[in-house]
């Protein structure tokens, strides 16, 4: 991976061009193209194994891919499908873990109230819910005030309800803060709640890229969603075909 | 803490697979489980004292349960027992020492780089085969018969314990959060402390607990050859005398030593293994 020509500003777009990965002999990412605009809210669709945590691993810095440049902010933050605190450091310990010592603990508590978990900063983790700990995890990520936010189904482990309240928070925290955020999802409905533009990542490369064009906040029960959902879902539905 | 909530604790709300069966095992015993527990012991114990008052257990065999709290009266009130039992403990805890350093050591250098592992890993899983006791002859014509063998035994034995479980803790610290903790932008000196280090906490405590025990044992061994003080030769001379009763106040010293040091090391697990649910209920 080469770091594209050193740009006077630095940016706060994300774009990787041509990304080749490879495991063995077969290329989970083939030439892939993403662009996440500074502010952009994308979700990332595609069936299980089609390589959606190793481009977000790219991004992330924890993969390093064989061919391809990738362009992103210095400042990003990354949220896993489980929480990964660790559980010998109390809550607030792990949310300002690698931060200058100087005021991390009110720094932690700031973030931590944003998400609304600030009673329970001095908790272990192992002592949270998984809403709680996953919401200690978009924590440990705002703390850090990203440019780009990377989110690995986040909530795919929690309750139906749980998720609700979650999408919400994140919807807020996102408009709040203004930082681009590359959600990977299989949750249709979350996509259409939160994102921008929902893009398909197949056979290596983004296939499908539509446009979520509604007002927020959002609502299941707006027209409009169930028309779009379903458009999204009969997009998803074709390429699936094409692939068989 | 009864079994029943210690049961009920268990990380993952998992409850133990026996918890089921004894729910269905109806409660005989009002009991209390300490009392229930003591039954057996306590037992053994009459038998033992009116098989020696009887005549049927003679004396040289094995001492009565009486005259062995006798012995340990007299050993306590002529400073005996204190002065020998103050030199096993100076023992242990020299050899302890010297294990845990050098055994930690050991496994921060091969457990935190390759090549350490290399230099160290494979050698020590060699040596570790040998029967450490089988060692003694070597160690007394090496180091004579003072103190050195016997704590030079002591940390030897210990030493392996240490070093193979604060090893697999290293290696065995979880990759996903070793992974997380990297996206926060930590050093690798900062990955090691925060992540890597309290990883294998647990894994070292254990270690700690088997090298107390280790400990003792090579002691028991060491004191019995060539010693003229501590537990094991006030019993290697009672054997002399054929007084059994002193024998079974060294062995009942042994064992309670052998005890309070595994309540330490379970103690500090609990305090500084605070984070884990399981740990809180204690055992
Ligand atoms: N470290 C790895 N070694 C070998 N194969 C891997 C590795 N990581 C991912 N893969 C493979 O790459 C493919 C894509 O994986 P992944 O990116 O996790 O998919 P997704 O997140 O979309 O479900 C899968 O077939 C997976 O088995
Ligand atoms: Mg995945």
């Amino acid at each position: 991976m080469s770091a594209a020509a050193a740009d006077m500003p630095p940016s706060r777009d994300t774009s990787v061009r041509g990304l080749v990965r490879r495991f063995g002999p077969t290329a989970v990412l083939d030439g892939l193209d993403l662009d996440v605009p500074a502010g952009a809210f994308i979700a990332l669709l595609g069936r299980s194994g089609s390589g959606k945590t190793t481009l977000l691993r790219t991004l992330a810095g924890l993969d390093v891919a064989e061919q391809g440049s990738v362009e992103l902010p210095a400042r990003r933050a990354v949220v896993f499908q489980e929480p990964r605190l660790l559980p010998w450091k109390r809550v607030w310990q792990n949310v300002a873990l690698g931060l200058p010592a100087a005021d991390a603990r009110a720094h932690a508590e700031q973030a931590l109230r944003e998400v609304e978990l600030a009673h329970r900063m001095d908790a272990w983790p192992l002592t949270l819910s998984g809403g709680e700990a996953q919401r200690a995890g978009l924590a440990r990520a705002l703390v850090r005030d990203p440019d780009l936010l990377l989110l690995d189904e986040p909530f795919a482990a929690l309750d139906a309800l749980t998720r609700l309240r979650m999408q919400a928070l994140v919807a807020g925290l996102w408009a709040r803060h203004g930082m681009s955020a590359l959600l990977v999802t299989h949750d249709v409905d979350e996509a259409l709640l939160l994102a921008d533009h929902a893009v398909e990542l197949q056979h290596g490369r983004i296939g499908l890229r539509l446009r979520i064009d509604l007002p927020r906040p959002r609502r299941h029960a707006d027209a409009r969603f169930a028309a779009l959902r379903s458009e999204l879902l009969t997009a998803l539905g074709i390429a699936a075909e094409e692939a068989a | 803490m009864s079994d029943r909530t210690s049961a009920l604790a268990l990380p993952g709300g998992r409850s133990h697979p026996l918890s089921a069966i004894r729910g269905l095992v109806p409660r005989l015993w009002p009991l209390p489980v300490g009392l229930r527990r003591a039954i057996t012991p306590l037992a053994i114990l009459v038998l033992w004292q009116a098989g020696s008052s009887l005549g049927y257990i003679p004396s040289r065999t094995v001492a009565a349960p009486i005259a062995i709290l006798a012995a340990a009266r007299d050993l306590l009130v002529s400073g005996a027992l204190l002065h020998h039992l103050t030199v096993s403990l100076l023992r242990v805890i020299a050899g302890l020492s010297i294990a845990i350093v050098v055994g930690t050591t050991l496994a921060l250098a091969a457990g935190l780089s390759r090549l350490g592992e290399d230099l160290i890993d494979s050698t020590l899983q060699m040596v570790r085969t040998l029967p450490f006791l089988a060692l003694v002859p070597l160690f007394i014509l090496w180091f004579g018969i003072g103190e050195t063998p016997k704590i030079a035994l002591v940390a030897l034995g210990a030493m392996f314990p240490i070093y193979l479980n604060l090893f697999a803790g290293i290696r065995g610290a979880d990759p996903k959060l070793l992974e997380a903790a990297s996206t926060l932008g930590l050093s690798r000196a900062a990955l090691i402390r925060h992540v890597v280090l309290p990883a294998a906490l647990p894994n070292a405590l254990t270690g700690l607990r088997y090298a107390a025990g280790i400990a003792w044992l090579s002691l028991v061994v060491g004191e019995q050859i060539n010693a003229d003080s501590g537990i094991g030769y006030l019993m290697m001379d009672a054997r002399d005398f054929l007084r059994t009763d002193i024998i079974m106040v060294g062995l009942g010293v042994y064992a309670l030593l052998g005890l309070l040091s595994d309540q330490a090391v379970r103690a500090l697990e609990r305090r500084t293994l605070a984070w884990r649910p399981a740990a809180r209920v204690g055992r």
